[in-house]
């Protein structure tokens, strides 16, 4: 995988993620429907957003690891005013800020799940959605009983 | 304390302001920020040539271009990041180059279109680890309101309460800009017509958000002795203190929601978080008027409680029965702030509390007025005297 500088999809019109290089790891695994964040070598935690050194230690040492995919619904908010054409047809949509057991916060979208079932609180995990041929985003959807 | 913030108390002033709000379709943001010099220059009765310092945010013209087309050599020259949180801290610097002797006198310059080329802050959103309001364009989390509707939901989940809470804020500076002849929304606003604005992002609506109109603004700040021979009024700098930043300062919140990587905790100001006190010698008590960002209106309840005006979750109660119009127990936001004043990226809510100080406010004016904070939720903070 390549970094990417392309903001919008030529082809439906819809935003996409800037590829940085140092978060290809996380695209490629995301490719792969598996979620991967860094986890430092000394103090064991993961962290997010994604860059070159533990925010809690400070070491540069750390692992791309894989992560539960499994956390908890902290926070929503629900879109009605249309920010481009593509979003207009998505509108009313929720973004979401999950937790994951391993202790980061996503900013996400809450997939298979009907606005008015959102609640904070409850428990998710992580879904995959291909929105081009290369990029696929770490999206969540409502926790399967059991899991 | 340190010996030299006790020693710059009352020391430097703004002795000059000028303002513009509203649509100017025929200008550009240069000739916006070049006539509100003129006319902040006009207010202080100072000349160019009495000046000798500019900072400006980089969202309208940049430093460099500003000088040439204003004919004046500077020997203090400085430009930030055009965010609200900076304005407090350009003041801050021009207050410090006055006092330390870097410069006699600082102009801070502003001028903004909503549309034009060479401001655009649109590619924010797609910064390295989410937008500067928590952004994130492929998952839809798009506008700076994004950062206010995440806190303002989170808020609501500890404390209780909901968007019916924001009402007052909206309806209580709707109040204030009726009285205020710059004010760009001045239409009258009760609970009813708020709770039928239509929803932005939930738990927001309209009437929460800011709107965006064109703009420019300039304060010049210079010595306390030489301000006194300046045309109006001194307004003194008292104290002030800086914008606190990390991973438990994410924008447009309180610390302690959990927006973002934010712990979560009920956030109470320590000694060390009020430093701007320190520094003048008071405490929030001794208040008469405060100015707080508010671009959403949520950002009013997390600017009451970051400065202990009220308890962790209680300024959604502090906010109704009108203690915080004119006339209440701490009037907020006396010109109608960017949610109904107008949106000049903050600049506009110095220039208030520099009116209100002067006794220039007519039907607005705070009595007895002589004390006015402005203090925001990310902590920084400049307290003003006359």
């Amino acid at each position: 995988m390549q970094p990417s500088l392309k903001l919008k999809d030529d082809r439906t019109g819809r935003y996409l993620p800037v590829i940085y290089p140092e978060e290809i790891p996380f695209w490629e695994a995301a490719k792969q429907r598996e979620l991967k964040l860094q986890r430092c070598n000394s103090c064991g935690k993961a962290w997010y957003p994604i860059g070159p050194a533990c925010p809690f230690c400070f070491s540069t040492d750390f692992a791309w690891s894989p992560m539960s995919g499994r956390g908890t619904l902290h926070n929503y908010v629900i879109y009605h005013k249309a920010w481009t054409p593509w979003f207009e047809k998505r509108v009313p949509y929720a973004v979401v800020q999950v937790q994951l057991e391993e202790g980061p916060r996503l900013t996400t979208n809450l997939l298979n799940c009907p606005l008015d079932a959102i609640r904070i609180g409850m428990p998710v995990e992580a879904s995959y959605e291909d929105i081009t041929d290369e990029i696929t985003l770490v999206q969540f959807r409502p926790a399967k009983a059991g899991n | 304390m340190t010996e030299v913030a006790r020693a710059l108390r009352d020391k430097t002033a703004v002795c000059g302001t000028g303002l513009l709000i509203g649509d100017y379709p025929d200008q550009t943001p240069l000739s916006l920020a070049v006539e509100a010099y003129q006319r902040a220059l006009d207010d202080a009765g100072l000349k160019r040539e009495d000046v000798d310092g500019i900072i400006m945010l980089s969202f309208g013209s940049d430093y460099d271009r500003f000088l040439e087309a204003v004919g004046t050599d500077v020997r203090y020259a400085y430009q930030g990041w055009s965010h609200g949180r900076f304005v407090a801290p350009m003041l801050q610097h021009a207050a410090m180059a006055v006092a330390t002797g870097m410069a006699k006198a600082v102009a801070i310059v502003h001028g903004r279109r909503r549309k034009a080329y060479g401001q655009t802050a649109d590619h924010e959103m797609w910064r390295q680890g989410l937008g500067p309001h928590g952004e994130s364009p492929a998952y839809g989390a798009l506008g700076p309101v994004f950062g206010a509707a995440i806190a303002a939901q989170r808020y609501f989940h500890m404390y209780g309460g909901s968007n019916v809470d924001l009402a007052p804020i909206a309806v209580a500076f709707r109040k204030h800009a009726r009285l205020n002849p710059l004010s760009v929304r001045r239409d009258p606003m009760s609970i009813e017509d708020y709770l039928k604005s239509r929803w932005i992002i939930e738990p927001l609506r309209l009437f929460d958000c800011c709107q965006n109109n064109d703009g420019g603004a300039c304060l010049i700040i210079t010595s306390a002795e030489r301000a006194r021979d300046c045309r109006k009024p001194p307004v003194y700098i008292s104290g002030m203190q800086g914008v606190h930043a990390g991973r438990q300062f994410h924008n447009l919140t309180l610390p302690g929601l959990g927006v973002a990587q934010q712990e979560v905790y009920k956030y109470k100001p320590t000694k060390e978080d009020l430093h701007a006190y320190q520094m003048a010698g008071i405490t929030n008590k001794d208040v008469d008027a405060l100015i707080t960002y508010d671009a959403f209106s949520p950002l009013v309840l997390f600017g009451l409680e970051r400065f202990g005006f009220c308890g962790p979750g209680e300024a959604r109660e502090f906010v109704k029965d009108g203690r915080i119009e004119i006339g209440g127990e701490l009037p907020v936001n006396t010109s109608g702030g960017l949610l109904s004043e107008g949106h000049v990226i903050g600049w506009n809510l110095f220039i208030e509390a520099v009116r209100q100080l002067r006794h220039e406010c007519g039907e607005r004016q705070v009595k007895d007025v002589n004390i006015v904070q402005y203090g925001s939720f990310l902590g920084e903070s400049v307290i003003f005297r006359r």
